[in-house]
């Protein structure tokens, strides 16, 4: 997986690309350092390069999640698709992340 | 038995862990391994598909990369097999990996986990089963997802040995990557196998993913996963897709079956 990362003023939106999964825990920790911007109130997860996404991947975002409640920042999954919306919807993850159809 | 190879014009090994070709195409699998896969999976399993009790191998050497194994593939053997750094890439067929006589439609791959890690295992055989007319793209995504979590539980929790529920506790995640550079800098773990054998009919297929780890009670996983919990789902996904799953082994195999 690979990310790059844009901001505006209070949000923050990361693009992923490639395949999510139990190879890339190491990746974790630079993508929640980015949720300790002062301002941030908004964190974007855009998938719409992703192209696969695993359990593991899944776990990844709930971690994100978690992360970003503590610090009252909002995380949003936005432009799921294919595979990705499969696995998505699979682990029902809707109920605990906002995610924009 | 014959663990000889083939053919006396194989190259002699590199240096331990070079990335080298297969080169060492062995004509004969020894009887004792044929009837531990025969005893995993069942007669059915492949004895009595046997021809002469002769199947051949196309074996890889240590460290294999991915146009490496579809190299290897592409020999249309049933039989895939890295070797270990420490063996002999001439030398008799050690006892740590899993031969199979040959069965009619299907093939046995066995990669070390040093190499199964980071390698896509799932695309890999998923594309080779795609090559043999196997699986059609409307299939394949659902069986591919299935094999992976199948794959990853292998290795990470089974041959890594890394507890699922590391990632529930505070900062879980931080220590997650380090158990896994940890385990997979240990050459002794790095060196267990990855097995996966994949057999089908013209309207079923089914693929075992065997470890070398500890195990796990199967009965004890949970039939769902709260929808906040950082890991678990990997079973979830596989009961929702597969046919049917069933674990043996005292959790190191998981077999998938698929309708096809």
């Amino acid at each position: 997986m690979n990310f790059q990362v844009r901001r505006s003023s209070e949000t923050i939106e990361v693009l992923l690309s490639g395949r999510l999964e139990f190879t890339d825990h190491d990746s974790l920790p630079d993508i929640v350092e980015l949720l300790n911007g002062e301002r941030t109130r908004r964190f974007v997860l855009d998938m719409d390069g992703l192209t696969f996404i695993d359990s593991a991947g899944i776990g990844m975002l709930l971690i994100l999640q978690d992360e970003a409640e503590q610090r009252n920042i909002k995380l949003v999954l936005r432009k799921l698709q294919g595979d990705v919306l499969r696995s998505i919807d699979l682990a029902r993850i809707g109920e605990v992340v906002t995610i924009e159809r | 038995m014959d663990g000889s190879p083939a053919s006396s014009a194989s190259p002699s090994p590199g240096p331990a862990g070079a990335v080298r070709p297969f080169s060492v195409v062995r004509d004969r699998v020894p009887a004792d391994i044929a009837a531990r896969v025969a005893a995993r999976f069942g007669p059915s399993g492949g004895v009595g598909d046997a021809v002469d009790g002769r199947a051949a191998a196309a074996v890889l050497l240590a460290q294999a990369d991915r146009d490496i194994l579809r190299g290897a593939f592409g020999l249309n053997r049933f039989l895939t097999v890295e070797l270990t750094e420490r063996e002999e890439g001439t030398g008799t067929i050690e006892a740590d990996w899993l031969g199979a006589p040959p069965v009619e439609r299907g093939f046995y791959l066995s990669l070390t986990t040093g190499t199964a890690y980071g390698l896509q295992c799932a695309v890999l055989v998923c594309d080779e089963l795609t090559r043999r007319g196997v699986l059609t793209p409307e299939r394949r995504g659902n069986i591919e997802l299935c094999l992976h979590e199948a794959i990853a539980n292998a290795i990470v929790h089974g041959n890594l040995g890394i507890p699922s529920a590391t990632k529930e506790q505070p900062e879980g995640y931080r220590l997650f990557s380090r158990l896994l550079r940890e385990r997979l800098g240990d050459g002794a773990v790095r060196q267990r196998r990855i097995d996966i054998f994949a057999r089908w009919t013209a309207d079923s297929l089914s693929i075992a993913v065997v470890d070398q780890g500890n195990g796990f009670d199967a009965a004890a996983l949970p039939q769902d996963t709260d929808s906040g919990a950082h890991s678990g789902r990997g079973f979830v996904f596989m009961r929702a897709l597969a046919r049917r799953i069933h674990v043996t082994d005292g959790g190191r195999c998981t077999l998938l079956q698929f309708d096809l």
